[in-house]
């Protein structure tokens, strides 16, 4: 019968909130704003594209005079260019339309300026002389230092070797994964939060607490909701999801994103299983402490205060993250690492950059699971006693006097 | 559920219920029987919905025995148990055929049969064509209606009412009362909460009367009008009625006087001793009072408590 009543709970809650129009059009808007977005950045930056390109192709005669000596004359010919004999002969040319344009390079370029004269054609168009002198001097040097000009810049590749109790270490590489736990909790959290907080507040609101009570029990309903809250979560994700992903695999390129090679990542078995235990401890602790705020709270308006309390919380260890990676036995570092509500973040962080270790990860587990357990005891029994005083807050006093 | 037919289906034994240091039931003891149907009644205050919500488990007694089918309450008997609560309410973002169908599984139904009783019971009781509404588009007495349809939908053992015709219209009280009278006749056990004396006189057994948490008077109606004075003298006459031991007298006004007759004294007795007192007895009635009067007369002195029941 409680399983019975389980998968109907959770199939009544799931089914009427994805049948909800109301439920799409919020989970929506993200996805189409994100694809509005993707759309007007590809479109932005093909045309920039396109006319920097154009600026740059654009082939047109100029003359230049080169009093630094660094303009090679085979490539301003190959670019369309040639000396000019004369420079106020130069210009005079231009300004009667005679010439395309003309580049007038001082003796230091670095420190003084070139001067650029050419025929006005709008104020986009009018970009390419100056381009094109750019163009011209930086492919001379080039041209004059070879490499030297590619190691200037710092294009060349490094790959640095690091080593933790004599094995190889990953650095970065090792730090990703475990992270993700985080990224995941966060997610949760932020998609579902809220969801959680107001699930039992709904049976409150409409009366049907007594209804519920004598078909149903308490802890089945929780558990349902959760489920429920979950798969729902899961739908919202996926939604949030596929926008990202078709835009990363289609515009890639368009979007200016880089491309994401995964093989490099090192997911080491004992950091993966300790973030995947931390995430579901702090998960059941939050979950049940939402789930016990609206058990408490006679509006979702008067539950939203705890709401807000209880995300702080998960955004609090930032504010040290500094800390946390550089100095992970500092003080504040340690009280965060074991309170209750900041032990999800402050962990899973140490966890990622290595500095926590099996004891210190197993007494965190150990708390959040235990703790999370307890707090969600502590729901159903508010629930079902509290949540019949349904206009008003209710009295832990009254939830937990004397009773036999 | 475990049913033997010679023991009561409810059983209700010292009962006490304290929230903090404030005692809202005490050493309350009473039995349902199996088929009867069964008043609860008390002002407000007196302790009834504290009590039907500790006989479900909703609260857990400060002391006592509270049993149904001889046990304890627990959710898994739900499938047997009716229940329209006195707070009212449904799921009302919900279409009525979800909500209904929903609760008819959580009360061990298919989701086949739930649906079709659903549609039928919404037909009976004119609600045909709006199962696809949302709750909370219907009228206050509509969402009645589909409560008392989710309370009866699984043919319950026991059927607990409590205030079953807050909010209704005479036409719907009148239905009510006849769902309520074929549940009976189906062989429900009805346990009725109401201040409508008059529909506990047409269709109660057995009653209790409930006075700041304690039994004020417990039996059939008949046991408890005898408790309280049970028989009343209405009385035409000439003369004066003279003062007596056998009598009070509740109402005198030109002529006619309603005389309450005091325990175990036999209406010929009064009449014998007011003709050799010398009154000319006209007419000379005899009736019971009624559970409305009784119902004056016990709680007359609280007013209208607003406390919790």
């Amino acid at each position: 019968m409680a399983r019975h009543n389980l998968s109907t709970v959770v199939s009544f809650e799931v089914t009427r909130t994805l049948t909800k129009r109301r439920f799409w059009i919020t989970s929506m808007i993200g996805p189409v704003l994100l694809a509005v977005i993707i759309a007007l950045v590809v479109s932005s930056n093909t045309a920039t594209s396109n006319r920097v390109d154009s600026q740059k192709n654009a082939r047109f005669t100029f003359v230049y005079s080169d009093a630094s000596g660094f303009v090679n004359p085979t490539v301003a010919n190959a670019m369309g260019g040639s000396k000019a004999a004369d420079p106020a002969k130069a210009i005079a040319d231009v300004k009667a339309g005679r010439s395309g344009a003309y580049f007038e390079y001082p003796s230091n370029p670095a420190k003084q300026t070139t001067k650029v004269y050419g025929a006005d054609n709008g104020i986009f168009e009018n970009g390419k002389y100056s381009a094109l002198a750019t163009e011209l001097l930086v492919a001379s040097a080039r041209a004059k230092i070879g490499n030297l000009a590619t190691l200037a810049q710092g294009n060349f590749p490094v790959v640095a070797t690091t080593y933790k109790a004599g094995q190889e270490s990953g650095g970065i590489a090792d730090v990703i994964p475990p992270l993700m736990f985080l990224v995941i909790f966060y997610l949760v959290l932020v998609v579902l939060g809220n969801q959680m907080l107001t699930s039992l507040l709904e049976e409150k609101e409409n009366r049907v607490t007594e209804m519920i009570l004598t078909t149903l029990d308490p802890t089945t309903l929780v558990i349902g909701k959760v489920i429920s809250l979950f798969i729902i979560g899961l739908v919202q994700m996926v939604v949030f999801a596929v926008p990202v992903l078709v835009g990363y695999v289609f515009f890639r390129t368009p979007l200016g994103l880089p491309l994401l090679d995964l093989s490099g990542l090192l997911a080491h078995p004992g950091s993966m299983v300790i973030g995947a235990l931390l995430l579901a401890g702090g998960l059941i602790l939050f979950t049940a402490t939402l789930v016990a705020a609206g058990a408490i709270m006679p509006t979702a308006k008067e539950a939203g205060q705890v709401f807000a309390v209880l995300m702080t919380t998960i955004f609090v260890p930032f504010y040290v993250v500094s800390v946390v990676v550089s100095d992970p036995g500092s003080f504040i570092v340690q009280v965060f690492t074991y309170f209750p509500y900041t032990a999800p973040v402050t962990a899973m962080l140490r966890n990622g950059f290595g500095s926590l270790s099996v004891l210190q990860s197993t007494i965190v587990i150990v708390e959040l699971f235990g703790l999370g357990i307890v707090v969600l005891r502590l729901a159903v029994r508010l629930f079902r006693y509290g949540s019949i005083e349904y206009s008003k807050k209710v009295s832990l006093k009254a939830a937990f006097g004397k009773r036999e | 559920m475990k049913t033997n037919s010679a023991e009561p289906l409810v059983h209700i034994q010292n009962f006490r219920m304290d929230f903090g240091d404030e005692t809202i039931v005490r050493d309350l003891s009473f039995d349902i029987n199996r088929g009867e149907t069964f008043g609860f009644l008390g002002s407000n205050g007196s302790g009834k919905t504290t009590t039907i919500r500790a006989l479900l488990g909703i609260y857990q007694p400060t002391g006592g025995t509270l049993h149904i089918n001889g046990r304890v309450f627990q959710p898994e008997d739900g499938g047997t148990l009716g229940y329209l609560p006195e707070e009212r309410g449904l799921y009302k973002k919900e279409s009525v055929i979800d909500v209904m169908t929903y609760f008819g599984r959580l009360k061990g139904l298919s989701k086949h049969d739930a649906s079709v009783w659903s549609l039928d019971y919404l037909e009976r009781v004119g609600l045909e064509g709006k199962s696809k509404l949302r709750v909370d588009k219907l009228s206050s007495g509509q969402q009645q209606k589909v409560q008392l349809g989710v309370t009866i939908m699984n043919c319950p053992e026991l059927l607990i009412l409590d205030e079953p015709t807050k909010g209704f219209d005479p036409v719907n009280r009148r239905l009510l009362m006849d769902i309520i009278e074929e549940q009976k006749q189906a062989g429900a056990t009805v346990l009725m909460v109401t201040h409508q004396m008059d529909e506990v006189e047409r269709l109660c057994d057995r009653v209790i009367l409930l006075k700041n948490g304690h039994a004020e008077a417990y039996g059939t109606i008949a046991d408890v009008q005898d408790q309280y004075g049970g028989t009343v003298v209405r009385l035409k006459y000439e003369g004066d009625i003279p003062r007596s031991a056998l009598y009070e007298v509740t109402l005198q006004d030109n002529n006619y006087a309603e005389l309450t007759l005091a325990d175990k004294v036999d209406e010929a007795v009064i009449l014998r001793a007011l003709v050799e007192a010398g009154v000319l007895v006209r007419s000379f009635v005899t009736s019971r009072l009624s559970l409305d009067d009784i119902f004056v007369k016990v709680y007359g002195d609280q007013g209208e408590l607003e406390v919790r029941d």
